[in-house]
């Protein structure tokens, strides 16, 4: 019994230490859109979470948002799937950024800094980030989020193959 | 409101659980989407726009209605400046940070806290555009959009 268990206990895991298919993580998250749809009649839009955890911050008095409170389960799906996958190993590794950065733990914090202010101010100037616009509103037919998500991708395909041949 | 909140950290916390489980919370599952040498996130993001585009359209067709009571709506604005401007900032912190503000919020739960500083990077860029907005001559409108404005009350929104 308790081998059994223990055997299952490795399967599991392997599933989830083993990269989801894309056609069982789109349909997935597809799927959370329209279940969110049906509770709130909003967008699953996580940058409506960060501004309203910003301005809970700063006048805590009405209490947090739903969508501060959507914010929050991400975090905690996050710790739920490392523990599925057994890998929770708290650590500031950056996959193939550490060795562009050379190991800088300072470097890191003033790039990942940086480029998380440019995606805070942008996005909220552009009224949602990759989900709000470049999931949901895509999948509302929303013009605006059309425009918003060829101009992100495109300008983020056109800075990654930038920054790679300037490196390389 | 209250059943509205716990449903609301249920969907997140399934939307985390899938965001790690796809690695998307991984510098290098991003970062090769951008090089274009993986289309795994491409695939992910589009066959999640059709299933919910998909969901959406039964939905309404079916005229299901939401947990408020009222009809599942949701705007469709018409493309402005700020929507280009704003999302060419944001493209370049996306390439830059190997991650978006939802896998980056999944990245703290698992351990990869290097997210850290993308999320108070995230928080002071927000802020900063609040506050330009607020300082604005002329009072700058938030763009339509998913995430245009704070939102409590939430069904107080204009959803056309």
């Amino acid at each position: 019994m308790a081998r059994r268990l223990r055997s299952a206990n490795i399967a599991v895991m392997e599933l989830f230490a083993t990269r989801c298919p894309w056609y069982v993580a789109g349909p997935l998250i597809g799927l959370l859109i329209v279940a969110f749809y049906a509770v709130a009649n909003r967008p699953l839009g996580v940058l409506g979470g960060y501004v309203d955890a910003e301005a809970f911050a700063r006048a805590p008095g009405g209490g947090a948002s739903w969508r501060v409170w959507m914010l929050g389960g991400i975090v905690v799906g996050g710790l739920l799937s490392a523990l599925a996958a057994g890998r929770f190993a708290p650590g500031f590794a950056c996959g193939s950024l550490d060795q562009a950065l050379r190991g800088s733990l300072l470097a890191k914090a003033a790039l990942l800094g940086g480029a998380g202010a440019l995606m805070g101010y942008g996005a909220r100037w552009a009224g949602g980030c990759t989900s709000g616009h470049g999931l949901c509103g895509n999948a509302t037919l929303s013009p605006a989020s059309f425009a918003a998500t060829l101009t992100f991708l495109a300008t983020a395909v056109a800075v990654a193959n930038l920054l790679a041949r300037v490196i390389a | 409101m209250r059943t509205q909140k716990s449903l609301a950290l249920l969907v997140g916390i399934a939307f985390g659980f899938v965001l790690g489980w796809s690695q998307a919370t991984e510098y290098d599952t991003i970062h090769a989407m951008h090089l274009l040498k993986d289309a795994y996130v491409f695939l992910l993001m589009g066959s999640a726009m059709v299933t919910a585009a998909l969901g959406l359209f039964l939905l309404r067709r079916a005229k299901a209605r939401a947990l408020s009571g009222d009809a599942i709506s949701f705007e469709r604005p018409r493309p402005r400046g700020a929507h280009v401007a704003g999302a060419a900032v944001f493209g370049i912190g996306w390439a830059l940070a190997g991650t978006c503000p939802g896998p980056a919020a999944a990245q703290i739960g698992r351990g990869e806290l290097a997210g850290l500083f993308t999320v108070a990077g995230l928080f002071a860029g927000i802020a900063l555009r609040g506050w330009a907005q607020a300082r604005s001559a002329k009072p700058i409108e938030a763009p339509a959009g998913p995430c245009g404005a704070p939102s409590e009350p939430a069904h107080a929104q204009g959803v056309s």
